[in-house]
């Protein structure tokens, strides 16, 4: 056997680490600038004094975030959005995709067929708009949580996966008296738990930034968190453009670096705990076991 | 295969009831029914009656975040018997909120604040998704009278679509302000000894000038894109390609004498305008980055550090600059239009504006007309207009001897009396103030702006008013449309070209115009004057 601790190897081992590095300072570095951004004087930063430092402290930035009428409310909705729409479509994929993943069900190839169908081909703004309107669901906070309940992409990830595990387990079960509904939730969802891990952060990335739903279908009081901040950024960069309210043109980069720290900080921070599953739940999910 | 069949059949089934709901909901305006039922509630008026509840869209701008208790809101509720409920939405996302309420009708509110029938709104308007707000003149007696008042009837009227009727009722103003124009640094002219620039020469000594002291800088910058400066500087030259001088031909401009549109783009006064650009370009004088688009924090960067000392800009972004520049003696002024090869103009102005649009359904209640009228109060009568103007007499200002006193706290406070105004109590938003009178508005800035904006009235016409929009049919817009795109890119590359030097104005200036002739930069001008109207 080989020594590993050969001189090529380490100059190797050494270049990926460099390598590693400068990829970890490159996506760090304009979220560290950006903090020290948000962080920093205004004049500071008109004077462009600013690198990786916040340069005269100031929270001024997140003070005018956080005092935007409705903001904590708004907070709280995203929260609800999120939290409510990953159990949700948890627990739709999960119903949806156990049947789909019997090869031996009738009908299972045509219902897959139009699952993929409906990925390629939707119906547009309009017509989903008016089918929303009509099921009476705008104005009410299912608009934001039940037409989002199925994604056909994680069906198909959880489909795959739950075709991976061995239907022996399955037969013994039966066999053991357990029906279907007690198998998945017993036995299948238990050993599922990485591919629903990454199909869950999937589904609440997409719940936390989603605005444009919130926008169409919701009253102002139900709006989630990201139409806040989205009018803030937007609202900020267009002082350039238009007469009136520009004294606050000066600090316009410090707000949108607030907004973007304010926004991403939660999932960053969901992010380390649910990254192993992820890798895991991909890997296994795209690979027949 | 019998299963799938029976499958596709059942979806077609779903799909064409959900079609039949939403065709249901289709809103139709019937006149007839609208006025015998306002008829009848006009009869059982009482002075003793409920408010008339409102649902309204409302633009939200995040410098200006809207409070439903807001003095103004909750004032204009008690004055004038209403409910409002507001509905409040991102202003980068209004239009597609509005948009989707009106082509479906679905959620539609009974008012829509703050949109013109421009662009997708006039096909919607002409499809019946709006009311024809003309038809009931008799509804609104405070617009009219604010029309008749500002001598503002020619302009309303030019704001009916094809079928001759008129979509929303417009925000109005007396005179334009001069709200933005020349900024540069006071201080570098007292320091040098020279004098306030009058015309485009006295620009470019005072330009020369600061790069010989400063050999780094770039003297002359813009914000946001180049647009801005050539609009509020053609016209100057006798042209504006700009978004506000030929109702977006770009590269057509209004003559005024004459009344027409001629091809500005290859016109005398367009070589004459693109050739001091380029002397500027060329001596470093002009902000080489000034054809990207410059944003609000760069420019301020800019501007504070030196590095460019003129700009054209908006009067209100003077303040927060002046604040932050860490040079000594740091001020900038605004200054009146320069003159020009055709005298000293701004760009032109509109005296109408955004306004108050009521989507069809709206004309399905049962009190419409008392909802119409409630709406021409709140917003065109005289105590509804000092209202989102000024405040509440007493609260925010005080009337002596005539004239507008604000109350201390406003005057002392560090933001000025506008911002104050605004932020605090609602007032002086575009989104609901729907009637400017320029000495009132005056009154909420400094002496300095006071002043500008007389100097700039004296002058004479400096603000021309908009060029008439032709009254296009589907096709003829088509085609104009079809001319407009390689014309305004065509125009664009050259455009650059020229100020950047890569070629020159003396030598490739028949070039220049015998491609746009090419293009038919005539054929598309006629197009516009024989739509004219009237």
């Amino acid at each position: 056997m080989k020594r590993y601790h050969t001189k090529g190897n380490i100059i190797f081992d050494s270049i990926i680490y460099v390598v590693m590095i400068l990829v970890l300072l490159l996506c760090l570095m304009p979220f560290i600038y950006m903090l020290a951004v948000s962080l920093s004087d205004p004049n500071a930063i008109i004077n462009n004094k600013v690198s990786f430092f916040p340069i005269g402290l100031n929270f001024e930035a997140y003070k005018q975030i956080f005092t935007y009428p409705n903001f904590f409310k708004a907070y709280g909705n995203t929260i609800f959005y999120t939290v409510g729409g990953t159990l949700i479509s948890l627990i739709m994929t999960s119903l949806f995709a156990y049947p789909l993943s019997k090869t031996v069900l009738a009908g299972q190839k045509v219902a897959m067929k139009m699952v993929v169908f409906s990925m390629f081909f939707s119906g547009g703004l309009i017509p989903n708009y008016l089918l929303i309107s009509n099921l009476g669901l705008t104005g009410t906070r299912f608009a934001m949580l039940l037409p989002f309940a199925i994604n056909q992409f994680n069906l198909i990830i959880l489909i795959n996966f739950f075709k991976s595990i061995p239907t022996e387990i399955e037969e013994a079960a039966l066999i053991d008296g357990l029906g279907y509904f007690k198998i998945l939730g017993k036995i299948v969802v238990p050993l599922s738990k990485p591919a629903l891990a990454t199909i869950g952060l999937y589904t609440a990335v997409f719940f936390w930034n989603d605005w444009f739903n919130g926008l169409i279908y919701l009253n102002t009081s139900q709006f989630p968190v990201m139409l806040f901040l989205r009018n803030i950024v937007n609202g900020t960069s267009m002082i350039g453009d238009a007469a009136g309210s520009a004294d606050k043109a000066t600090i316009a980069i410090s707000i949108k670096s607030a907004v973007i720290i304010t926004s991403t900080l939660p999932i960053i921070i969901l992010y380390p705990f649910l990254q192993k599953y992820f890798v895991k739940g991909l890997t296994v999910g795209s690979v027949k076991g | 295969m019998k299963k799938l069949l029976s499958l596709v059949l059942m979806m077609t089934m779903v799909m064409s009831l959900l079609s039949a709901c939403g065709q249901e909901e289709t809103p139709e305006v019937n006149k007839a029914t609208v006025s015998e039922s306002s008829k009848s509630s006009e009869t059982t008026e009482t002075e003793n009656q409920d408010p008339v509840k409102i649902r309204i869209y409302y633009s939200d701008n995040a410098t200006l975040p809207f409070k439903d208790d807001w003095l103004t809101v909750t004032e204009a509720e008690k004055m004038f018997n209403v409910d409002f409920e507001f509905e409040v939405i991102p202003i980068a996302d209004y239009a597609t909120k509005v948009s989707l309420a009106l082509n479906t009708g679905n959620n539609a509110p009974d008012v829509v604040l703050y949109q013109t029938t421009k662009g997708e709104n006039a096909s919607l308007a002409l499809n019946g998704a709006l009311v024809p707000i003309s038809d009931y003149a008799e509804y609104t007696p405070n617009f009219n009278a604010r029309v008749e008042e500002f001598g503002l009837q020619d302009v309303v009227d030019k704001l009916e679509l094809a079928d001759g009727k008129r979509y929303y009722m417009p925000s109005l103003f007396d005179i334009p302000f001069y709200d933005g124009g020349l900024i540069l640094r006071e201080d570098f002219l007292e320091a040098e000894g020279l004098e306030a620039p009058k015309t485009f020469d006295d620009l470019y000594v005072i330009l020369k000038a600061y790069k010989a002291k400063n050999p780094d800088s770039y003297p002359l910058t813009i914000l946001a894109g180049p647009r801005v400066l050539y609009r509020m500087t053609m016209p100057s030259y006798g042209i504006s390609v700009g978004k506000n001088g030929a109702s977006g031909t770009n590269t057509l401009s209004w003559d005024y004498e004459k009344q027409e549109y001629f091809p500005g783009a290859i016109s005398e006064g367009y070589k004459e305008y693109i050739s001091y650009l380029a002397k500027l370009y060329a001596e470093g004088l002009l902000d080489p980055e000034m054809a990207e688009p410059i944003d609000g924090d760069l420019w301020s960067q800019k501007m504070a550090t030196g590095k460019a000392m003129a700009t054209y800009a908006y009067y209100d972004q003077i303040g927060g600059l002046t604040g932050a520049s860490t040079i000594d003696g740091f001020k900038l002024q605004m200054y009146p239009s320069l003159e020009g090869t055709a005298g000293a103009h701004h760009q032109p102005k509109s005296k109408t504006g955004s306004g108050i649009m009521f989507p069809a359904a709206t004309a399905k209640r049962d009190d419409f007309e008392r909802v119409v009228k409630t709406i021409d109060q709140v917003f065109f009568s005289e105590e509804g207009a000092k209202l989102w103007c000024l405040g509440v007499e007493g609260v925010t200002y005080t009337m002596e001897d005539g004239k507008i006193k604000y109350a201390d706290e406003l005057v002392n406070s560090a933001e000025g009396v506008y911002k104050s105004l605004q932020i605090n109590y609602g007032c002086g938003s575009d989104v609901t103030q729907m009637v400017w009178i320029n000495e009132r508005e005056m009154t909420k800035y400094d002496e300095n702006y006071a002043r500008i904006n007389g100097e700039v009235a004296a002058m004479g016409d400096v603000i021309q008013t908009i060029p008439p929009t032709p009254m296009f049919d589907d096709l003829t817009a088509e085609d104009a449309g079809v001319l407009q795109t390689p014309l305004f890119d065509t125009f664009e590359v050259w455009a650059d070209a020229f100020i950047t030097g890569k070629k020159s104005v003396e030598t490739d200036w028949d070039a220049y115009v015998e491609e746009m002739k090419t293009l038919r930069i005539d054929e598309f001008c006629k197009i516009y004057n024989d739509n004219l109207g009237n």
